[in-house]
């Protein structure tokens, strides 16, 4: 594979380059005073950080709302932001046309619920903050995908701590072109290999009621899953629950019940309608109140659902999402 | 006082193609074969209609089981929408599985003409149902 060595100050320069024209624009993380944050950057390339040690919230949640026509935007931003980008432009939420999607290798985020100040923000002194997997999230600790690998181009850590920049499409090549120095051959072993194999996600009915007792049905965590797009919620509102003669009805059929809140109803069908898009970012613990484990139950339920179909949200833009999509001869034993 | 034990029976909520299995029930009740009063058909214009959604919420409502009834692959009414269905009750159960609860959700195929089939899959899926309540 060819792409170019980055030099010190190479992503800066080459992105103040492409910032010089009026109508571009680079999303990214800025370095501000404590904390590391998603920034759109017009004009000048101040205090850009291309790692950013912690997760608060998955960019491209952003994306939905940021687009504007005519404008150049370039993501530098981590591969699970960049996977679930490329899930939302195969659900036509995002326009590909004017944006180059750049994953940079992620080395590994802590939580933003905790204390954020002291977590570094360059490659190899966070190589070394992060040699303690433990103080990793967990989400990212069993992530599937922290190479950068996706998207239109690629930042990739080399063993010795310098960066390469690969193109994976064209417009890859453009943003390659913007780089210093030859395209090279690409050393073959990276500080970030693929994990493994995960387990097959298996839980009771039980553990499950018991982990979502302290659901208090907010809805942060679908509101801020990066892939749960719709403008119309099935549970906007309270249609969802029984209420008047149905409610009575239950009660009189069943005898005694809790009043329905949906809690599990709510998170089964969002499970459900997330299963195939989910990029198990771990957006949804971030942002969940009463700290229910929701990246282990979305993230295996995801890949259960996915490894059906041989399929991984946001690897490629050709592939189709599975349930827009069918083969005629398969899943002979789906009927019973 | 021998305490008599009550037969608990379950309920079933069917979601049934128009085009083919509610067909089927109709025949069936014109041929006067019998089927449990527990199962209760939702009719249904494709099987790829059925949201996933609604299974989940019927089983949580209260159903002891659900089933989606089709068209055979290939004879679906609308070309290909028991293709879709194929799938995502595929991955439904998957989940379901994952879940320890499989056996509370059921994929048919039936077609328009096959009443003593459909008679045979829902009295059997009932009977198992009516087991496994009864036992627990």
């Amino acid at each position: 594979m060819q792409g170019k060595k980055i030099k010190n100050g190479g992503i800066e320069s080459a992105l103040g380059h492409f910032l010089k024209d009026e109508q571009h624009l680079v999303f990214g993380f800025e370095k501000g005073k404590d904390n590391v944050s998603h920034h759109v950057f017009k004009d000048s390339l101040d205090h850009y950080a291309p790692l950013n040690p912690v997760f608060s919230a998955n960019g491209a949640l952003y994306l939905r709302r940021i687009f504007a026509k005519g404008a150049q935007i370039v993501l530098m931003l981590r591969p699970c932001e960049i996977r679930a980008y490329v899930e939302l432009v195969k659900l036509t939420q995002i326009e590909r046309e004017d944006v180059i999607a750049v994953s940079v290798d992620c080395l590994g985020t802590i939580s933003s619920k905790e204390k954020t100040g002291n977590a570094p923000t360059d490659v190899d002194p966070l190589r070394e903050y992060f040699k303690d997997p433990e103080k990793m999230r967990w989400a990212c600790r069993v992530c599937r995908e922290r190479r950068g690998v996706v998207g239109d181009a690629g930042i990739r850590i080399d063993k010795n701590g310098s960066l390469w920049a690969i193109p994976y499409t064209g417009k890859g090549e453009t943003f390659l072109s913007l780089l210093e120095g030859d395209a090279e051959a690409v050393p073959e072993d990276m500080f970030i290999v693929s994990s493994g194999k995960t387990e097959k996600f298996q839980v009771d009915m039980e553990t499950f009621s018991k982990d979502f007792s302290k659901c208090i049905m907010c809805m942060n965590c679908r509101d801020m899953c990066p892939v749960c797009y719709c403008i119309d919620c099935v549970f906007k509102g309270d249609e969802y629950l029984p209420k008047g003669d149905a409610l009575l009805n239950k009660i009189f059929r069943t005898g005694s019940v809790d009043i329905p809140q949906g809690k599990e109803l709510f998170h089964l069908i969002r499970m459900f309608h997330v299963s195939q898009t989910c990029v198990g970012c771990g957006a949804c613990e971030e942002a969940c109140p009463q700290g229910i484990p929701l990246t282990q139950y979305f993230k295996g339920i995801s890949e259960r659902l996915q490894g059906m179909f041989g399929y991984m949200s946001g690897r490629s833009f050709e592939e189709p999402i599975p349930y827009v999509t069918f083969l005629e001869e398969e899943l002979k034993d789906a009927e019973d | 006082m021998a305490e008599e034990k009550i037969e608990k029976n379950p309920e079933i909520v069917g979601f049934a193609c128009s085009y083919c299995t509610f067909k089927a029930s109709e025949m069936a009740g014109s041929l006067r074969m019998k089927y449990p009063e527990g199962v209760k058909l939702i009719q249904v214009p494709c099987s790829s209609r059925v949201d996933p959604a609604f299974v989940i919420k019927a089983i949580f409502e209260g159903a002891d089981g659900v089933f989606v009834a089709g068209c055979h692959p290939g004879d679906c009414h609308f070309i290909k929408g028991n293709y879709y269905t194929r799938r995502k009750i595929a991955a439904l159960k998957e989940m379901f599985d994952a879940f320890s609860m499989k056996d509370k959700l059921r994929l048919f195929w039936v077609s328009a003409a096959e009443a003593r089939r459909f008679v045979e899959k829902v009295t059997g899926m009932y009977n198992e149902i009516k087991e496994k309540k009864n036992a627990g």
